[in-house]
């Protein structure tokens, strides 16, 4: 007998009984909660409920509640009409959310993240962490691993709350969070009258006005200055103008401020002394390309620069200097890959910093898939100061042979590090002794990264090579972003070269086979106590081959060049 | 899109046309690429995110995706190159790495397995992930398996969710090597707002997404043969495959048809197992004597009321039971409803059968319950009961009007093509009492008061024409009687007519001034039009609206009113309709009486014959009192059901056909038990005028048999000389009697599966559009019909102060005899319930599950509460599916007088919190 048929002898109406009581008393799928719904409304206020603010209503909610629940994300998804999985795909690729499922315990109130990027990594950012985990109440602040967060000068660093503490021991962190030191310390900068006195945005208003150069002229300027990119690509600033130029209005300007490659602080170096002359360099480069609009996209690891930001842009909008909303500023959420120019659009926009695929270039096919010129902060800083004082300010300056500035960003065994405003083109040998007092006592130079994970690792008898754009190709290599990590006799290259994959690992964005699964196999590869070296490869060679960014392409160097001038270090577990 | 471009392709120069891809032009060379994240499928864009296709393009530093590159002019391509294979070869190998073994694959003959060896993997030297970070698998949804240690995160199940179905649903979450399918906010399938079309299943390449029915052969690949056909649920005719296996239909595939494309709803691609269900009905059955007829008989044990019978015998008592009867009484005692569910041929037959056999026209089907209303202001004012424009033609569209239809429940994969629309910037317009599916879509959503349909129309118009923005020469060109519609207008202002349909003036303003000003218009509309008793005059104003715009008879314009079951339209092209002959032709005419005679040699009556509810009505006054009752089932869906049973009941012998023991089988003499769709082979016309060919994959269990041959004996039996011997027999009769099926032949159907009607040539596909050049009406013009406003039958009252509308679930198929005997459609959807706006469950202190009494003047049924906030505060809203709560009991059977159709969209209700409460009432 079928399981249709039960009880045949009662009265009609039909024999359909069994599904009594099973069938849903709601719709499909998990129920809005008024009271959610009521709370998200009075926490986004009268904000337009643009798809593109996604990623800034999530900080919202994460911000007021310590974790974003199912019922607020349920919430969340009807208010603005997009699908739940639209907002739990975005919010869960960022690491700076908390999602909680229902029936799901919200994360302690408190979160100490305790980098473990190479520099922190060198400083004892392990067992840091470790003791942390003993001595901190977990009920109450909970401990987890971080990528590096720009202050690697000062490392070991970790952040409590909004807290940067460097030099950080599990006492600092515990004396600053038992005082309730959560928010972010805003340091000492250039303020708007400040900038102004000193003659600033004078030059942006006589562009405007047409007083000064033309926007060839300033273009020739930039160009002739010399200006790359500084985020590391390196491409010329002025001939990327041109090709926004071209396009048709409107057009965007989009300002990466999210520096995350390890071992990188110079735009917050920038960002938190001088915000104007980066802003004034901006307004100029929009000006130049005629763009409507600017977004400034900000690593979420900088709350200080983010606070100068939002406070400086009001007084240039409350001065006039600017339009109402003509500048919007982003906060990053936690995510390595939205440093890639698209990625970065993406998350502007509100979605995952999925990269896309070239062509179209972003200076075609940008933001909202207009026309958009994005620059490095670092770049736009140089824009200020050229637009202000002339290219020579930039272009006349050069060392070994280079010519322009670099602002190098040094840290891991130097006496001084921090950053070095400094000609183009030093070595590393330069920086170490003439700028950064010289290696630690007892140590001895032996390899150093020369612009970022992505770039791996040298040996220090590379150690004379200008580091500049294009001087490092031939050893497989490049400057990057010129975060210069100094490795000595006491460290552990395969350590080090293992410390980056893990980064890219993490960082990965998931969406080619290439970098999703290489990135993974290979630390599971560099693990082993010896490297079966053909297999990584293989392996390094599809990742750069096939890899849609440069964070899959550039992966491998760290292996590659691991392999190439550490070979004794990688047949052995233990060096 | 730019012109063709010449490259260089592994050494020979090679022409791209426009909009192809390296991928795209090596397959057409002769060399596929190994591909995983490209479907290669019509409606899925390349991504190129796997990087198998990987190729060497001459002065690239990196190798490019070939799926998503674009050649131009003057490239050099190599797929051949070292440096391109290996890079494919380790792609494929760095995923085989994670995948389950294959012999112990999910499912062994997916696509992956192919790529792997294409591109000659044959080991995989990479170390696993590791075990805690391998999703779980996830069997929580009755019709498939998620199978994410599978998953190579290829998208292609997001882009099926949320690009080509637009449900929404999928998602891909979290980062790097922890990337994961998601459904909503990572909830299991089964609990999320999945509506399981498993667009994601067929498209998933690895076995990731796997059917339930799949099993423990784990091997999509292990089936005995493929057979074509079309989908046997809604109006839509999505084109199929079934995939058989030992008899059975393991599980369905869409196919790309002209009008899905691929794509199935839940019910087409998991609501085949109705066909092998043990109420199947596979002898021909014989009420046993002196039992009362009623509803009380248990379908899988008819022998309390019937006794089996041979075919001889079962079709002899059929006939001689409706022969006595027209020899006493004369043939127009009896009638005959067919169906919208069978072929063509057999519509044809069945309607010929009544007529022929009987001498008059006493011969309906559903039509009368869905669509009637709409045809007869068609017919009236366009001169065709058909629609004007495909929907699929809504992608020429830039403003589209959704108005009293929720296609996302009933035309599901429709809804697709209009939410597509809507995602790339079409201007969608919705207008219902109820917001659906399709609201959340929509540009704007006028949730307007029940009933009130004519004054919101009319306001639109009379913006229009008040802004001047009709389209005048149009007007005066192709129509007639603009200036008494205009006149008409005059007084119904948005702010005169906001009281009534609640809708705020800005809103109405906007909407007309879109649609006005659109390049390219269409309009579509369902029951919430149709089923009133000023249901003709709300497809009047429609027709109207599109007309004064001048928005029929171009690419991406026209009026189209979503057919319901799958061949309605089909079943009323071939005269299953009391006033008309195939093709429309009036019962009355000298014409139509001269074709027949010479055709049929039979001497046709001139009087219309009766509706479905008029029919009803006359068995109760005793003018009829035998019918013959092909596959449908008014014991169900009929309007006040205990008037239409008692009529059952009370005639002197019924004929029911079909395959199962229905509500109305129950009242039946005679049951003789027919085949299901995929036991038969016949043609279907679906809304598009899309006529299909519906293929034979199964044979029918037991004695059951194919419906054609059923009517031709009995037609044999009732003295008829009818020698039909294929459906292809009849198919070439009806080619003599209908030219809009001029240039369609059996064969063309058999090659080319479907083709649209009209067909100006053999080779052409159809025409889309039509009356782009005039209407088939006197002197080529169509018409305006001004439409006054006429509330409801039935308006609220103090004792039943809430509006009761009933309709369907995306599950269940009309009355549910097929659908409830599906293991995944009943599973999903296994009771009855009565939607209700919280606001409304507060107010009555009901909570979301409780069992309630909902009464109308007519009956009352006990039934579960569902709290949803798309149902207006106010109103009910109950499926017509279930018969244990049946919700026609309580619906009025008052009739639009032009299309005879009855008032399911609106009667006065109560809801009683319990049967106490009810009583104390």
């Amino acid at each position: 007998m079928n399981e249709h048929s039960i009880n045949t002898k009662v009265a009609s109406p039909g024999i359909w009984k069994k599904g009594k009581g099973k069938g849903r008393k709601t719709t499909k799928g998990r129920q809005l909660r008024p009271d959610a719904l009521k709370q998200l409304r009075t926490l986004l206020g009268d904000r337009p409920r643009r798809r593109d603010l996604l990623i800034e209503f999530l900080h919202l909610i994460q911000d007021e509640f310590g974790h974003i629940s199912a019922a607020h994300m349920r919430a969340l998804a009807e208010e603005m009409n997009i699908p739940q999985a639209e907002v739990y795909e975005v919010a869960s690729f960022y690491a700076h959310f908390d999602l909680v499922g229902e029936g799901e315990a919200p994360p302690p109130p408190l979160t100490v993240r305790v980098c473990d990027s190479l520099s922190c990594e060198l400083a004892g950012a392990i067992e840091l962490k470790n003791a942390l985990e003993k001595a901190l109440p977990p009920e109450r602040i909970r401990v987890v691993r971080a990528p590096c967060m720009g202050r690697c000068d000062t490392a070991p660093v970790a952040e409590l709350g909004h807290r940067h503490i460097d030099f950080a021991t599990a006492g600092d962190i515990e004396t600053a969070a038992a005082k309730g030191d959560v928010h972010p310390l805003i340091p000492e900068y250039e303020s708007f009258s400040q900038y102004r006195e000193g003659g600033g945005y004078a030059e942006l208003e006589a562009l405007r006005s047409g007083l000064s150069k033309t926007r060839d002229e300033i273009q020739r300027e930039v160009l002739d200055s010399g200006l790359r990119g500084m985020g590391g690509a390196g491409f010329p600033s002025g001939r990327k103008w041109t090709f926004v130029r071209d396009g048709k209005a409107p057009r965007y300007l989009a300002v990466n401020g999210d520096e995350g490659e390890p071992g990188t602080f110079k735009d917050r170096y920038f960002l938190e002394r001088e915000p104007h002359m980066f802003l004034e360099g901006m307004l100029v480069a929009a000006w130049a390309v005629e763009a409507e609009k600017c977004f400034v996209y900000i690593r979420d690891e900088y709350p200080a620069a983010l606070e100068i930001l939002a406070r400086e842009i009001s007084e240039l909008e409350q001065a006039g200097i600017i339009a109402k909303d003509g500048i919007e500023l982003r906060r990053g959420a936690g995510a390595y890959i939205c440093g890639e120019e698209s990625a970065m659009i993406e998350s502007i926009e509100g979605k995952r910093g999925l990269p896309r695929h070239r062509p179209p270039y972003v200076a075609q096919v940008g933001v909202f898939n207009r026309p958009t010129l994005v620059h490095n902060v670092e770049t736009l800083y140089w824009v200020g100061r050229i637009a202000r004082e002339g290219g020579d300010v930039f272009g006349a300056f050069g060392a070994n042979g280079r010519k322009g500035m670099r602002s190098y960003s040094v840290s891991g065994r130097v006496k001084k590090p921090g950053v070095v405003v400094a000609p183009a083109g030093l070595t590393v040998r330069e920086l170490i002794d003439d700028h950064c007092g010289g290696m630690l006592d007892g140590h001895e130079f032996n390899a150093y990264q020369p612009g970022g994970p992505s770039s791996g690792l040298l040996p220090a008898e590379l150690g004379d090579v200008p580091l500049d754009f294009d001087t490092l190709q031939s050893h497989g290599t490049f400057i990057g972003s010129a975060a210069v990590v100094v490795l000595s006799d006491k460290d552990s290259v395969r350590a080090a070269a293992l410390n980056m994959l893990r980064f890219f690992e993490d960082e990965s964005c998931g969406q080619c086979t290439p970098c999703r699964v290489g990135c993974e196999k290979a630390v599971k590869l560099m693990s082993e106590d010896e490297w079966n070296t053909d297999l990584l490869e293989d392996l390094c060679q599809a990742m750069a081959d096939a890899s849609i960014c440069g964070l899959g392409q550039a992966a491998p160097n760290p292996i590659r060049l691991a392999i190439k001038h550490f070979p004794h270090e990688i047949s052995k577990a233990d060096p | 899109m730019t012109d063709s471009v010449t490259f260089n392709l592994d050494g020979r120069n090679v022409e791209a046309r426009s909009g192809e891809t390296i991928w795209d032009v090596a397959k057409r060379s002769g060399t596929l690429i190994p591909h995983l994240c490209h479907a290669d499928q019509s409606g899925y864009r390349p991504d190129g995110n796997c990087r198998a296709c990987m190729v060497e393009i001459s002065g690239e530093g990196t190798l490019a995706a070939s799926c998503i590159r674009m050649p131009t002019e003057g490239m050099t391509v190599s797929t051949v190159s070292e440096r391109a294979a290996k890079a494919r070869k380790t792609v494929i190998e760095m995923l085989a790495s994670d995948q389950p073994e294959r012999a112990a694959a999910h499912d062994k003959s997916s696509h992956f397995w192919d790529m792997a060896e294409l591109a000659g993997v044959d080991e995989c030297r990479f170390p696993k992930l590791e075990n805690a970070r391998i999703p779980l698998l996830d069997n929580s949804h009755v019709a498939m398996h998620v199978n994410l240690d599978a998953c190579i995160h290829c998208n292609l199940c997001v882009r099926a969710c949320r690009e080509v179905q637009v449900n929404d649903v999928i998602g891909l979450a979290h980062r790097g090597h922890d990337a994961k399918i998601v459904f909503d906010l990572d909830d299991p399938m089964g609990e999320s707002t999945c509506v399981a079309c498993g667009e994601c299943v067929q498209a998933c390449p690895t076995g990731a997404l796997t059917p339930a029915t799949l099993g423990d052969t784990k091997d999509r690949g292990a089936i005995d043969k493929e057979v074509n056909s079309v989908c046997p649920y809604c109006g839509v005719g999505c084109q199929i495959t079934y995939k058989i296996k030992n008899g059975h239909i393991k599980f369905v595939d869409g196919r790309d048809g002209p009008a899905n494309e691929q794509r199935l709803c839940v019910k087409g691609r998991f609501g085949f197992d109705y066909v092998s269900h043990p109420h199947r009905l596979t002898k021909p059955l014989i009420r046993k004597e002196g039992l009362k007829k009623d509803l009380d008989v248990d379908p899988a044990n008819p022998s309390t009321h019937f006794r089996e019978a041979t075919w001889e015998e079962a079709i002899r008592v059929a006939a001689t039971g409706l022969d006595r009867i027209k020899h006493a009484r004369g043939g127009g005692a009896i009638a005959g409803f067919g169906s919208a569910k069978c072929s063509n041929e057999e519509a044809y037959l069945f309607q010929k059968l009544i007529r022929e056999a009987f001498g008059h026209n006493n011969v309906d089907h559903c039509t009368r319950l869905c669509h009637a209303s709409s045809v007869a202001a068609l017919m009236e004012n366009v001169g065709s009961g058909a629609v004007t424009a495909t929907f699929n033609e809504i992608r020429n569209s830039d403003v589209a009007i959704l108005i009293g239809c929720n296609p996302a429940g009933n035309h599901p994969v429709a809804a697709t093509y209009f939410k597509q629309f809507a995602k790339r910037g079409g201007k969608l317009i919705t207008m219902d009492p109820r917001k659906t599916g399709m609201s959340g879509y929509a540009w704007r959503d006028l949730q307007f008061k029940a009933g009130s349909d004519v004054a919101l129309l009319n306001a639109i118009m009379h913006v229009i024409i008040d802004e001047n923005l009709h389209d005048k020469t149009y007007i005066a060109d192709r129509t007639e009687n603009f200036d008494e519609l205009r006149e008409h207008l005059k007084t119904f202002t948005p702010e005169s007519t906001e009281p009534l349909t609640g809708i705020d003036p800005t809103a109405v303003r906007e909407v007309a001034r879109a649609f006005a000003k659109a390049k390219a218009a269409m309009i579509f509309w369902g029951m919430g039009i149709s089923q009133h008793t000023h249901g003709t005059d709300n497809s009047r104003c429609l027709i109207s609206l599109a007309l004064m715009c001048g928005q029929v008879g171009r690419p991406g314009t026209g009026l189209h009113p979503l057919r319901g079951q799958n061949n309605v339209q089909g079943a009323s092209d071939a005269g299953l309709i009391p006033m008309v002959m195939p093709d429309y032709e009036p019962v009355g005419s000298q014409r139509t009486a001269e074709k027949y005679r010479k055709l049929w040699g039979v001497e046709l009556d001139p009087k219309p014959g009766l509706t479905v509810v008029e029919i009803i009505e006359a068995v109760h006054e005793g003018r009829i009192s035998g019918m013959y009752i092909q596959g449908e089932n008014p014991a169900m869906s009929d309007p006040d059901l205990k008037h239409a049973r008692e009529a059952l009941a009370k005639l002197e012998h019924l004929v029911v056909q079909d395959l199962f023991l229905t509500e109305t089988a129950c009242y039946a003499d005679v049951i003789l038990p027919a085949s299901a769709w995929p036991e038969k082979t016949g043609t279907v016309t679906n809304t598009n005028r899309q006529v299909q060919m519906g293929r034979k994959a199964l044979s029918p269990p037991g004695e059951a048999r194919e419906d054609w041959s059923i009517t031709v004996d009995l037609a044999k039996q009732l003295g008829l000389d009818w020698n039909y011997e294929h459906p292809r027999d009849v198919f070439a009769e009806m080619k003599l009697a209908m030219g809009s099926l001029d240039n369609i032949t059996w064969d063309r159907l058999e090659a080319e599966n479907a083709v649209t009607y009209p067909s100006l040539s053999p080779d052409d596909p159809g025409q889309p559009v039509v009356f782009g050049d005039g209407f088939p009406r006197s002197g080529g013009r169509a018409r305006f019909a001004p439409a006054h406003f006429i509330p409801p039958a039935e308006e609220p009252s103090d004792d039943f102060p809430l509006i009761l509308s009933t309709g369907r679930v995306l599950e269940h198929w009309h009355t549910g005899s097929m659908t409830r005997r599906s293991e995944v459609l009943d599973a999903v959807e296994p009771e009855a319930s009565a939607s209700i706006n919280p606001l409304t469950m507060a107010e009555l202190g009901i909570e979301a599950g409780e069992q309630i009494r909902v009464s109308t003047r007519r009956g009352h049924i006990e039934i579960m509460a569902r709290e949803d906030s798309r149902v207006a505060k106010g109103s009910i809203y109950i499926p017509f599916a279930f018969v244990e709560s049946a919700v026609n009991i309580l619906t009025n059977p008052e009739l639009d007088p032009f299309g005879k159709i009855p008032e399911f969209k609106f009667c006065a209700a109560r809801i009683d919190k319990t049967v106490e409460a009810a009583l104390a009432n």
